[in-house]
């Protein structure tokens, strides 16, 4: 090697002196050594730094990667490092590699991910720090005052080098086979850090790929023993399935024991793993990344409104991922979310359909159908008519439907899930009130008939984080159900609220001495007959718990429907409880979870929606409508927050966006609706709730407690039930959805 | 003769509007010299006549009066060329012709019926498609 040196050295000094290499190089072919380093002054790390010049000393300022910001809660504890001469004040405890973010210097990195605990096992991320011996890894290294970090040094792009060869060495060459192409780490950091030839010529290791599910596919000789899934499921998702087995070479991941990964996160290790080792199975080479156009939309299958971002290819959605937002579900999302988008290719409506007398259906034109409608809408009372919509209609559907039916004559409307919910008067009576990111200020859960789980499995995982980091206590009154964290199950019905509410129970004095305690009711209990004793015995828990302050409102509503928030917010209520029993015209705007067996048989259903599920049967007209990846929709997550589905991928058919064919309907019946544009129908929903329009804006309740009546109903004794039976399924797109299938099939727990 | 309107290359772009604008017209001759013999290889004659489908030209051509960059109309000039091209050496079949140039856009059925009078503009569109 050193002969290597002199001649790197001679090299560089002829570079500078001839300024013309090649030619010398060519000159004389015996200093064509071969050598694996890429770049001549790599070779001798240490002199090149000796020869560097001192860091220029006026710097321009540098924008922190990612808009990554600092907060110094105090600033007396802020210290300053220097990051290739950049100076930053960063609070104490942040390590090497969050100073460097905040200097704006991206450090590549395998193993470290944010919101994970920090392993320190892939090395990739060396950095040189001067009086250091050695290369540090900066993500396990706490920074300390004054240190000087050098990023781009020799002596550090030498380390990334050799880590990558190392990485490389037992990684397979499959790239062009691989669904992690084009999105994968280690394929862009090898091209922006490895070496560009490899020494290795020995056999490359082979791994058994493990059953993870329908879900996870694994290919597990492409892991680079990163451990970040293993961290995901044990940190974040809370299941134990994951694990490392094995030492040195013989390193692998896997379950210990042949088992599925049985968490309703399961799918985001697909994101947060660095290369192709786990990708999805519904995915697999389906598409290539680079092929696809993201639509930044909303999730509407359960009331969390998880960000995500549609990719399409055409008129199909490929794939569901999530998007970034802190507040609500920071960057995860579940698997029903994730894997639910085959749902929107089967089972479709498509063409506007009539039942005949011979109980088929029978396709027509939107001219005829909607004439049948109008007609047969003139036919009946005004008393008889009665309109649904459905856990998953926009809020501009909604209204379109709540003025027509209202110009009809009837206000018998309301939307699944708040059939008997009769006080949509106060927003604070069912919203999440504390907000789903304000969860993790809590110190004392309370939940109340809901499993949140399955409900919404993004609060269950903010409830979890809170749990984990400040060890809050968890109390759950219902029936037995799967938890992910400690909790104490209280009971299962109304007698055991009864004695907290009393001050009898042993979990009260808990709840008296929690800063911050949250109170979670679920939305399964508005289904109850005594639902206004139990919400009752609820706010007087909160009386007595100082539950409600001005500074904290921890009396909690976790809704069920993506358009339940929104729904109450327009004043979809039903006006008594017996509707349908005595309807003679019945609108289903997509609703597929109403009951109805009530129903007289001489009744006239009219189902608008986007897929054949449930209603369908009982239906006399269908009109098909668009799925929310279809359409610009808005929607109100549980807490309050409106957002807004944009259009990914053209509608189904002659399918029309729902808020069209009740605004065509109304015009065909005679009663025409004054809007003709989103803008016009958005305008109208503003003067009924102004908070629809702030859009990705959480608009929390004014709370007064005192407006509320005392209500002395008497509370039945019987247990609250479970309100989703299975996770998976719970919707019609869901439903529809073959992936979901396999998952109920395979995953649920019998 | 199938070829023969092809050019070798793609020709160096009009300088001025007014060179453009003359390429536009040569492009006219060219089609609507083109004509008989389209409506001989494609049997449109008992469909159309060769006055009808000089004008279906020229209002195809029309259609982008407006433009006044060169470049664009040396681009609308290439297509046009090229989908003249295809058409004189049959790379098309007959419906295609027939579909865009004879019967147009509107499609052969136009309900022109009494049952649309008097309804709005968003109904019609209603009726036609979800994207208006
Ligand atoms: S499977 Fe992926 S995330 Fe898990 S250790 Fe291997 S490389 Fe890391
Ligand atoms: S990112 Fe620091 S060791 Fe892996």
């Amino acid at each position: 090697m050193g002969l290597g040196l002199l001649a790197s050295r001679t090299l560089r000094t002829t570079t500078i002196l001839s300024k013309s290499p090649r030619i010398f190089a060519s000159q004389d072919p015996s200093n064509a050594l071969r050598s694996i380093v890429s770049t001549p002054e790599l070779q001798n790390p240490e002199a090149a730094a000796a020869a560097q010049p001192n860091p220029t000393p006026d710097l321009p300022p540098r924008t922190p990667v990612a808009g990554a910001r600092v907060h110094l809660p105090n600033p007396d504890d802020a210290i300053e490092v220097f990051v290739d001469g950049y100076p930053v004040k960063i609070p104490k405890g942040m390590t090497v590699l969050q100073a460097c973010e905040v200097a704006g210097v991206d450090i590549p990195r395998f193993c470290y991910h944010s919101r994970l605990s920090i392993a320190g096992n892939c090395r990739m991320c060396l950095v040189e720090v001067e009086k250091s011996p050695k290369p540090v890894a900066s993500c396990a290294m706490p920074a300390l005052p004054g240190m000087k970090i050098k990023t781009d040094t020799p002596v550090a792009k030498k380390a990334r080098e050799g880590v990558m060869e190392f990485l490389l060495m037992n990684h397979p060459l499959d790239c062009p086979i691989c669904d992690q192409g084009g999105e994968c780490d280690l394929q862009d950091q090898s091209m922006a850090f490895g070496s560009d030839r490899g020494r290795f010529t020995e056999m490359k290791r082979s791994v058994v790929d493990k059953n993870l599910g329908p879900l996870v596919k694994t290919v597990m000789t492409r892991c680079i023993q990163c451990t970040r899934c293993v961290r995901f499921a044990t940190e974040v998702a809370g299941v134990q399935d994951l694990g490392m087995l094995g030492r040195g070479s013989g390193e692998e991941i896997g379950t210990y024991v042949e088992k599925l990964m049985t968490s309703e996160l399961s799918g985001n290790v697909i994101d947060i793993c660095p290369v192709g080792a786990l990708t999805s199975k519904p995915f697999a080479f389906k598409a290539r990344n680079w092929e696809l156009k993201g639509t930044e939309s909303i999730d509407v299958t359960d009331a969390v409104g998880s960000n995500i971002r549609i990719d399409s290819r055409g008129p199909e959605v490929m794939r569901i991922l999530p998007r970034l937002n802190e507040d609500i579900n920071e960057e995860w999302i579940s698997d029903k979310t994730r894997f639910c988008y085959d749902g929107l290719k089967r089972q479709r409506l498509n063409d506007p359909m009539i039942r005949g007398p011979d109980g088929r259906f029978k396709t027509v034109s939107w001219r005829d159908a909607l004439a049948v409608v109008a007609e047969i809408a003139h036919q009946v009372k005004p008393e008889e008519i009665v309109g649904i919509a459905g856990q998953l209609s926009d809020a501009e559907s909604m209204m379109a439907l709540k003025d027509f039916l209202n110009k009809m004559g009837s206000n018998n409307v309301w939307c699944e899930g708040n059939d008997m919910h009769p006080c949509a008067d106060l927003r604070s009576g069912y919203l999440l009130n504390s907000s789903i990111g304000g969860l993790e200020k809590a110190d004392v859960f309370l939940l109340v008939g809901t499993q949140p789980r399955v409900e919404a499995a993004m609060v269950n995982a903010r409830i979890r984080k809170t749990v984990r980091a400040t060890h809050a206590k968890v109390g759950y009154i219902g029936p037995a159900t799967d938890f992910n964290y400690d909790h104490q199950h209280l009971g299962t019905g109304p007698q055991t609220l009864l004695e907290i509410a009393e001050g009898r129970h042993p979990f009260c004095s808990a709840l008296l001495n929690a800063k911050n305690p949250a109170i979670i009711v679920g939305a399964g209990l508005f289904e109850r007959k005594d639902k206004d004793a139990i919400f009752y015995a609820v706010e007087t828990i909160a009386k007595l718990g100082k539950v409600v302050r001005s500074d904290w409102n921890g009396l909690n509503v976790l809704l069920r429907n993506a358009a339940q928030a929104a729904a109450l917010d327009l004043g979809l209520v039903p006006e008594s409880g017996k509707n349908i029993e005595s309807a003679k015209f019945l609108y289903l705007m997509g609703a597929d979870d109403v009951n109805l067996d009530k129903l007289p048989d001489d009744a006239f259903v009219v189902y608008q929606g986007h897929h054949g599920d449930r209603s369908v049967y009982r239906a006399n007209v269908i009109f098909p409508a668009s799925a929310f990846s279809e359409k610009e929709g808005t929607y109100e997550n549980t807490e309050g927050c409106t957002q807004q589905t944009l259009p990914a991928v053209p509608t189904v058919g002659d399918a029309r966006d729902d808020w069209k064919i009740i605004r065509a309907l109304s015009e065909v019946a005679g009663m025409q609706l004054p809007y003709d544009t989103p803008g016009a129908i958005r305008s109208r929903i503003k003067t009924v709730a102004p908070n629809l329009l702030h859009m990705d804006e959480r608009d929390p309740a004014t709370f007064s407690a005192s407006l509320k009546p005392d209500f002395c109903q008497k509370m039945s004794l019987t247990a609250f039930g479970t309100t989703v039976e299975n996770f998976y399924m719970t919707d019609p797109i869901t439903r529809a959805s073959k992936i979901m299938a396999q998952c109920s099939a395979l995953l649920l727990k019998k | 003769m199938a070829f023969t309107l092809r050019s070798v290359k793609v020709p160096p772009n009009s300088v001025s509007l007014e060179e453009a604008r003359h390429r536009t017209f040569d492009f006219f001759r060219a089609a609507c010299r083109s004509i008989p013999s389209v409506m001989e290889i494609y049997n449109l004659h008992d469909v159309t006549t060769v006055s009808q489908l000089r004008s279906t030209i020229a209002s195809e051509i029309r259609k982008n009066a407006h433009i006044t960059n060169p470049k664009v109309i040396d681009m609308l000039l290439f297509k046009g060329m090229e989908e003249l091209n295809n058409i004189t050496e049959h790379a098309k079949q007959r419906h295609h012709i027939i579909g865009q140039y004879v019967v147009g856009n509107q499609g052969l059925v136009q309900d022109f019926g009494t049952k649309d009078q008097g309804i709005s503009n968003f109904l019609k569109n209603f009726y036609n498609s979800n994207y208006f």
